[in-house]
């Protein structure tokens, strides 16, 4: 049984912090040694993963692009060890991301043509004690002379009645569970790790998502040089997804007035989830708040048993991203195609009563941890969410989060010969959400900050 | 069986290259070069050969040694591998290629050894003196012909816009605008062998 060392993992990648607030910062690395004395300030004060026994009123963490591990003086050897997809950065991925069209990084905000070496994260309970950690790295970067800030990216939970919530600006609830993996402190909670051969779920290997562990194949997974520099540590793909919430809603009350399950059952197989997160798999005629709000109920569904998507389509959002056993070998596919998610919504949330505009700010900052981009996060993105071929669903997207550029691009709904739960089919998709802006960063362990502070980092 | 798969045919041929260190450029870089400009998609001409589901033309230089233990081993020539999964009989199939495409045959296998030239029976006898027993298909290839297999994914795309056009309505007129669409769609010609996106082709549909 692999004892993880909570110690030195950074609490952001161990846990999804349940803050109502962050603060996103991009910066640039100025120069080398005062870079690496500023890392070393911040290392000072990043939350490892170490248990809470009070809850702490702010979190903060690190991570780099290749271009600032560079800056920081990091030795060629080790440089030239990390994955390309890694080096070469999410704007140079974009054909494979599906960043074209609307989304092709030539329509990114300025700042991510910019060099961004530096991403800091900062988790708080209030607005006043956020600014106070925000302010509290503006005076690291100043007395270091170390570091610029270029962007500050603020994100919080979605206020309804003036209560934090999950939900997302289309109205969904999100963020239901993250894969399970061994060595964490906590049950296993049914359907969210990998499907054992009879039936039950089991955590995935370590190694899937933190370096320096086996993984699912029993390996060891790709990690820089020196191994110190990467065990503990993770990357991370760091995407500004703005949501169209006008065009969402005009859209799903045009094809809700024509769908024979109205409009709420079909923005539920939209998804996958009624909007109260009840999972369409487990309820498939109608949302039911207790399943959609109890943990070990609201994950532990299968697909094996809907191979023709009657219950949750076929191309549905989450059977698309995490299709469990719906592809048959006991969802032995699915296990090194895993993401660990975290993401906060952006943007003043607009009621459904109250008009939206397109243009409005609204959208969601998703953040995907994993040990390998290029086979999780990489792969989900390209061939589960911008291509069906895997689902038989030949060109088809995600309807939510795929980039259509095609006038031919449709969501088919497969449903059955109940009257109300009829197949539709939904074509003249516009871009619900619309790419921002992105990177790649990888998360190190606390001794690796350290180290990369104190310029020891040998590949020898 | 070994090659043969219902109706469909798994062809692999290897045809030695010519060796000749008088000339030039060599065989071996000639084809390569010539195969790495060919046309694809509806302008390759394998599209003018109906029976071809897909094909593949391969330089090979040697085989690879992989370490040990496998043995270090060599060919003794530099081959032409060509594949193809194919619709129907053999003989049929390579007397095709020389009569539809002669001169692409021609520039091709006019590199390797012992190439009779472009007669029909000559061609389709030279290239089965080359070939080797396939037993692995290309996955995506089902049992019907080319032109069935383009018709139907053609008349899938005409469906699912239909679909989406007329769901909802009631009987009586799903069942007219059912028999409106169908007449426009049987006499839909077939699409072009080898076109990439077939969507795109779409007549605005009923």
């Amino acid at each position: 049984m692999v004892k993880l060392n909570l110690f030195d993992i950074q609490g952001f990648v161990a846990r999804g912090y349940t803050f109502p607030r962050a603060s996103y910062l991009l910066a640039e690395i100025l120069n080398y040694k005062a870079g690496r004395e500023f890392v070393g300030r911040v290392t000072e004060r990043v939350t490892s993963a170490e248990r809470w026994d009070n809850k702490p009123s702010s979190t903060l963490n690190i991570g780099f692009t290749w271009k600032g591990l560079y800056k920081l003086g990091l030795r060629d050897a080790t440089m030239l060890s990390f994955p390309d997809e890694f080096y070469q950065g999410m704007r140079a991925r974009n054909r494979v991301l599906g960043d074209v069209g609307k989304n092709d990084p030539a329509n990114w905000e300025p700042v991510w043509t910019e060099d961004i070496h530096v991403w800091l994260a900062i988790y708080a309970q209030d607005a006043s004690e956020l600014a106070r950690r925000c302010e509290e790295i503006g005076r690291l970067m100043q007395e270091t002379g170390g570091a610029r800030l270029l962007y500050t990216q603020q994100a919080g939970a979605i206020c309804i009645d003036g209560k934090a919530t999950s939900k997302e600006h289309f109205g969904y609830t999100d963020g239901f569970g993250n894969p399970d993996y061994e060595g964490v402190e906590r049950k296993t909670v049914p359907g969210q790790g990998k499907l054992t051969p009879d039936g039950r779920w089991a955590p995935l290997a370590t190694g899937e998502f933190i370096l320096g562990y086996p993984d699912e194949a029993r390996e060891l997974p790709v990690c820089p040089v020196p191994y110190i520099l990467g065990i503990n540590g993770t990357y991370m793909a760091y995407r500004k997804l703005h949501q169209n919430v006008a065009s969402f809603r005009k859209y799903l009350d045009d094809k809700g007035n024509r769908y024979p399950g109205g409009k709420e059952k079909l923005a539920a197989k939209f998804v996958g989830r009624w909007m109260d997160g009840t999972p369409l798999e487990s309820s498939p005629d109608h949302n039911d708040l207790g399943l959609a709000g109890d943990p070990s109920r609201s994950t532990d569904f299968t697909y094996g048993h809907d191979a023709d998507g009657g219950r949750c389509p076929i191309g549905s959002h989450i059977r698309r991203a995490n299709p469990r056993d719906a592809f048959g070998f006991n969802g032995d596919l699915v296990n090194r195609r895993r993401i660990m998610r975290r993401g906060l919504p952006y943007g003043e949330y607009t009621p459904p009563d109250q008009p939206a505009r397109d243009e409005d700010e609204h959208g969601i900052v998703f953040m995907a941890l994993g040990a390998s981009l290029f086979r999780q996060f990489e792969f989900v993105q390209q061939q589960w969410i911008e291509y069906g071929n895997d689902a038989r669903l030949g060109n088809d997207k995600d309807l939510l989060v795929g980039c259509h550029n095609d006038a031919d691009d449709r969501f088919v709904v497969q449903g059955s010969t109940d009257p109300g739960n009829t197949p539709f089919i939904c074509g003249g998709l516009p871009n619900f959400v619309e790419m921002r802006g992105g990177e790649y960063f990888f998360l190190p362990s606390l001794t690796a900050l350290r180290l990369i502070a104190d310029g020891t980092v040998d590949p020898r | 069986m070994a090659n043969q798969n219902g109706n469909m045919y798994g062809l692999t041929i290897l045809s030695p290259i010519i060796d000749d260190p008088k000339i030039k450029i060599s065989h071996d870089a000639a084809l390569r070069m010539y195969l790495q400009n060919m046309h694809r998609h509806e302008r390759s001409p394998f599209a003018k050969v109906s029976g071809t589901h897909i094909c593949r033309l391969v330089v090979m230089d040697d085989v690879v040694f992989v370490g040990h233990p496998a043995k270090e081993e060599h060919l003794a020539s530099k081959y032409l591998v060509f594949n193809s999964n194919l619709y129907g009989g053999l003989d049929a199939y390579l007397e095709e290629m020389a009569r539809k495409m002669p001169e692409v045959v021609d520039d091709i296998w006019s590199h390797c050894i012992g190439y009779p030239g472009t007669d029909p029976q000559a061609f389709a006898a030279y290239m089965k003196k080359c070939q080797i027993e396939t037993t692995f298909y290309f996955a995506d290839v089902n049992y019907k012909t080319v032109e069935q297999t383009l018709t139907a994914l053609q008349t899938k795309v005409e469906f699912a816009l239909f679909i989406e056009r007329q769901q909802g309505k009631s009987p009586a007129e799903l069942q007219r605008a059912f028999a409106a669409f169908w007449a426009r769609v049987e006499k839909l010609p077939p699409p072009l062998a080898g076109l990439k996106e077939l969507a795109k082709n779409q007549a605005a549909g009923v």
